[in-house]
């Protein structure tokens, strides 16, 4: 249980995109940029709303199949966040960068969420695309002795038999019935193990409880203040 | 998606400021743009900037089998990728000018001018050597991105340290951890660095070192001389553009000189402070 390592927000002011923004939990950090809604090339534009096109790029090497993969779970994650059909025919890019080297290739959760979590700050920076809402992520895992722990790190990671990252969409006063709905979830079993629709709703239930915490700190690395925005 | 060329008003107060030797950043026309280092918590991971423009590198480590032609020597690959988020202009999967150029001249500065042995990176000759890795990120693009990569690059080889090996015999190898035995830097021969002159249409503008975006955008034409502090030139590139005396030129090379002479300094007491706040037990 537990809540999650230190969050670390900055944002860059990256000088040619329109909103940038670097998250970080613990040590797997993650920088992403956004740009948009600008001028899209013909074969991708789509007559009644923007075309979202995101990518991923991997720390070291070319990307790769799975640079591919992540950016479609990223899509799919903070497309019901996006208000696309303000602008048709106009293109919105989000490029991800990952700023730490790559985890094990058992347990790349922590790295997904802070790279979702990366991707809503850059919107939130640029301010030029309408949204529903806040998207926010975090990973859980069940170790073997069946205890939850949020965001695990790589330690703890090698023991998990069941884990993934949920992505909640946070809408304060929205009207929605809760003001956190799931948007996005990739819960499997590590090793050899099974697993049921009870323990998968009470790990939903641990992280929609961390999510507050991680959205009030996205939140707050937004209010004015003299401190410094990082926690 | 192409960005609109600059205004003529842009165009007209650029070239006439130019003129009087005044630049839009206040900056003097040889004057270049003092790059900041920060090194990450991993050894190899640096990010560069020089003004608005940033470039991430990281270097990464594995051992290999060697190529045939080559079995005593290491292998180095240079990644350097533009994604958009450098800039709009550049698009993914698809090499820009600009892409091809940087990645030609890290080839030449850091691969072909030999500034890391390989033949330190072998392991066992004929069987394993070190395959070096170095990735270089765009972050943003406010001008001159080749300079700030060399630089990033260099800095980055020069932080990394690999593994220890220890070979028994003809067929064992045993790779230390990082806990065990304290890392082992590469063997750096010399540490070059590329300095960038952006010439223009009129005769009357003088040279300018580290251009911005909008000079670049507009320049005529680009010299990039690639040396190290003991007044080695290891590259010298000037892609056509405008002609330029022979004269010019050697004044140039010399201004490139006293730059490379303070920018090692610079990077050397930054590598210094960064390895002071790095624990090395002794046990």
């Amino acid at each position: 249980m537990g809540s999650s390592r230190p969050i670390q927000i900055s944002y860059d002011g990256l000088a040619r995109v329109d909103g940038s923004a670097r998250f970080a939990f613990g040590d797997t950090a993650a920088l992403a940029s956004i740009s948009g809604p600008f001028e899209v090339r013909l074969a991708a534009e789509l007559a009644s709303q923007a075309t979202f096109d995101v990518s991923v790029r991997p720390l070291s090497n070319v990307p790769s199949t799975e640079s591919k993969s992540q950016a479609a779970t990223i899509r799919s994650a903070i497309a019901p966040s996006l208000i696309l059909t303000k602008n048709p025919r106009t293109l919105i890019q989000l490029v991800i960068q990952t700023l730490s080297p790559s985890p094990t290739p058992r347990w790349t959760d922590g790295l997904l969420a802070a790279m979702i979590n990366a991707s809503s700050l850059a919107l939130l920076n640029a301010g030029s695309i309408p949204m529903r809402g806040v998207v926010c992520a975090i990973a859980v895992g069940r170790t073997r002795n069946g205890d939850l722990v949020v965001d695990p790190d790589e330690k703890t990671a090698g023991e998990v038999t069941q884990g993934g990252c949920f992505a909640f969409m946070v809408a304060d006063g929205a009207g929605l019935e809760s003001n956190s709905t799931t948007v996005w979830t990739n819960w499997r079993s590590q090793e050899l193990g099974t697993f049921d629709e009870d323990e998968l709703i009470e790990a939903r239930e641990v992280a929609r409880e961390s999510i507050k915490e991680v959205y009030a700190t996205m939140k707050s690395s937004f209010l004015p203040n003299d401190d410094k925005m990082d926690i | 998606m192409r960005p609109p060329s600059p205004s003529i008003p842009e165009k007209e107060f650029l070239n006439t400021a130019l003129k009087q030797n005044l630049r839009l950043d206040g900056r003097s026309p040889l004057e270049m743009r003092k790059p900041t280092l920060v090194f990450g918590p991993e050894l190899g991971w640096v990010e560069c900037s020089l003004g608005k423009t940033r470039v991430v590198a990281n270097v990464e480590a594995k051992m290999v089998k060697p190529t045939p032609e080559r079995p005593f020597e290491g292998i180095i690959t240079i990644h350097s990728e533009i994604s958009p988020m450098a800039s709009s202009e550049y698009e993914p999967g698809r090499p820009s000018d600009e892409e091809v150029t940087i990645t030609r001249m890290l080839d030449k500065v850091i691969k072909r001018s030999d500034a890391v042995d390989k033949e330190s990176l072998c392991i066992l000759a004929g069987q394993r050597v070190w395959h070096i890795r170095l990735t270089l990120h765009f972050l943003a693009d406010a001008g001159n991105m080749l300079d700030c990569a060399c630089l990033a690059g260099i800095v980055a080889l020069r932080h990394f340290r690999r593994p220890e090996v220890e070979v028994i015999g003809d067929d064992e190898v045993i790779v230390h951890s990082p806990l065990e035995r304290a890392p082992m830097p590469l063997a750096i021969h010399h540490s070059p660095f590329c300095f960038t002159f952006a010439f223009f249409a009129d005769p009357e503008t003088p040279p300018i070192l580290d251009p911005s975006q909008l000079e670049q955008r507009l320049s005529a034409g680009t010299m990039s001389i690639a040396l190290n502090a003991q007044k080695e030139i290891c590259v010298l590139q000037k892609l056509g553009g405008v002609p330029q005396q022979t004269e010019e030129i050697l004044r140039l090379v010399k201004v490139a000189v006293d730059q490379a002479k303070e920018l090692t300094m610079t990077v050397d007491a930054r590598l210094a402070a960064d390895w002071e706040t790095r624990h090395v037990e002794v046990r």
